[in-house]
């Protein structure tokens, strides 16, 4: 088709044909047509415009999603009209009469019982295991603060703040503790959660618990995540 | 013309026309144009309120039509007075990424392809190394020993370089401190992506994907109403929470009480006294000259 062309001028090096315009034309056309035709193959036999599969990300468990907090206090119970019996001192305990504490060769406190489901842990040293050291001993239903002052259950952040007080000072100010609602006082109320309702006061160091599932990988891990190891110092 | 240039001549057109169209076949997997009315809106900061009301009103005949939920959209102006500031205890945070999912939630994030404002990293004690953090941590409790938190979210800088390099201005920071984006300014260049010293900013690189039953109907314009393709989100702090007076989501559900969040103009808020009594607060890669307003404290 090429060497079908005019001759070569004078002047042009040799090998070098021009076409005349209407040749040119149809071989731009065909040479166009050839390119769509290929493209349209292309786009019909692969699969290069599907997005890449992966394996489907499931939903997260709506248990990560609640705003309950750890524990319920005895506010909480009162206020939801829930079972109270744990609080009802005097269905068992003897009015007017503090009662006995048995303790074993180690100076531990031997949980009755009847109470087997607290866990007396209160402080890493293992020293703060007397049952009045927070509860009232003359009257169960009230708890009693280091100088022998009467507290409420309702208002025990008091009695926690009589040891922990720059704790207590914090979570006066909203900086310890969750603070939910309005950030707007004018707006609406401020919720409040108090000490007990997130650390059980018998063991009040936060528990470890399971993380909610992490940012999805998209691939498979090529190899095993490696097991979960305690950091170098 | 003969009659046998003439057929050839036709058959010759007839095949490239077929060629051009069969070639042209992508463009029929696109799906998500913009309506003439969603094209033709004008820039968020020179809307009437005539003409918002009108563009709100739109979106949420868009919402109902795709998820069959008539949303309540609202177009939150900032407060007086008001200047947002984030506080986050990395003594207190335990890692539980609770905050990661009630934002998603609250956000109407894509679930499928994921998009998360919040990246929770997992760094050893003693150091604050960016290099060291590990965010793909899943082991079977957490606080492992050894171990800190430090969950980044969007820091929303007094000095963003996120809304410096943006070629449309359809990012910028408002009077009370967040920066927000016009999702349908945005051209989806992913400068601001680049720009962002926090891996704060997320791009919709396909169409989102959120489940009816999931979604969150309560949505403001700047914030949470739903994302088209090809856009780029970020945190915002919930600003159809916040505006309105109210806690953002994070806040709200993290179980250990490690965020505080707040307006630093009000002496009496949490943030003022978390800023002024703690001992220590990082600002985080603070040499950028970024100058967060996101503020990472200790408590001992």
């Amino acid at each position: 088709m090429f060497s079908r062309g005019n001759p070569v001028p004078s002047g042009l090096p040799e090998g070098i044909t021009i076409m005349n315009p209407q040749k040119k034309t149809t071989v731009v056309l065909f040479g166009l047509t050839v390119v769509f035709l290929l493209l349209a193959i292309d786009f019909f036999t692969s699969k290069s415009t599907a997005v890449p599969s992966y394996p489907p990300i499931p939903p997260v468990d709506k248990s990560f999603l609640s705003t309950a907090t750890w524990r319920k206090s005895y506010a909480d119970l009162v206020k939801n009209k829930e079972d109270l019996s744990d609080f009802d001192c005097y269905g068992c305990h003897e009015k007017g009469k503090a009662p006995p504490l048995r303790f074993d060769a180690k100076q531990n406190l031997i949980v009755p019982e009847e109470h087997k489901d607290i866990v007396m842990g209160h402080g890493s040293h293992g020293r703060n295991n007397n049952c009045f050291n927070c509860h009232n001993e003359n009257n169960l239903e009230l708890l009693s603060a280091r100088d022998g002052k009467e507290i409420k259950f309702a208002d025990s952040p008091q009695l926690c703040g009589s040891c922990h007080g720059p704790t207590y000072r914090d979570w006066e100010a909203g900086a310890h503790g969750r603070t939910s609602g309005y950030w707007d006082r004018s707006k609406g109320p401020i919720d409040r959660k108090l000490c007990v309702n997130c650390h059980d006061p018998h063991s009040p160091h936060f528990p470890g618990r399971q993380p909610a599932p992490g940012p999805h990988p998209l691939r498979a891990p090529a190899v095993a995540a490696a097991p979960e190891s305690e950091p170098h110092h | 013309m003969t009659r046998r240039s003439f057929l050839r001549n036709s058959a010759v057109f007839a095949t490239g026309i077929a060629a051009l169209t069969a070639s042209l076949r992508p463009l029929l997997d696109i799906t998500d144009f913009p309506s003439a009315a969603q094209f033709m809106q004008k820039y968020y900061k020179e809307l009437t309120p005539e003409e918002m009301a009108k563009v709100l009103n739109r979106i949420e005949n868009e919402v109902e039509h795709q998820y069959g939920i008539r949303p309540h959209v609202r177009d939150y102006k900032p407060m007086d007075g008001v200047e947002y500031v984030y506080c986050l205890n990395l003594t207190r945070c335990i890692g539980c990424r609770k905050c990661v999912h009630a934002c998603v939630a609250e956000n109407n994030q894509s679930r499928d392809p994921e998009i998360q404002y919040i990246r929770v990293l997992r760094m050893p004690h003693g150091s604050l190394v960016i290099d060291n953090a590990e965010h793909n941590y899943a082991p079977d409790k957490v606080p492992g020993k050894g171990y800190f938190y430090m969950p980044v979210q969007c820091q929303q800088c007094k000095n963003p370089p996120c809304v410096k390099v943006c070629p449309v201005h359809a990012t910028w920071q408002e009077t009370d401190g967040i920066t927000v984006v016009d999702y349908n300014w945005c051209i989806g260049c992913r400068y601001c992506e680049a720009a962002c010293p926090y891996w704060a900013r997320r791009f919709n690189f396909a169409k989102p994907n959120i489940p009816k039953d999931q979604l969150n109907p309560e949505m403001s314009y700047l914030g949470n109403r739903p994302r088209s393709r090809g856009v780029m989100e970020k945190c915002h702090f919930c600003i159809q929470r916040t505006r309105a007076g109210r806690y953002p989501a994070c806040v709200e559900v993290c179980p250990a009480g490690a965020r505080k969040f707040g307006n630093i103009l009000d002496p009496e808020s949490e943030v003022s006294y978390i800023l002024k009594t703690k001992r220590v607060f990082i600002q985080l890669k603070e040499e950028m000259g970024t100058s967060p307003r996101f503020f990472y404290y200790f408590d001992v």
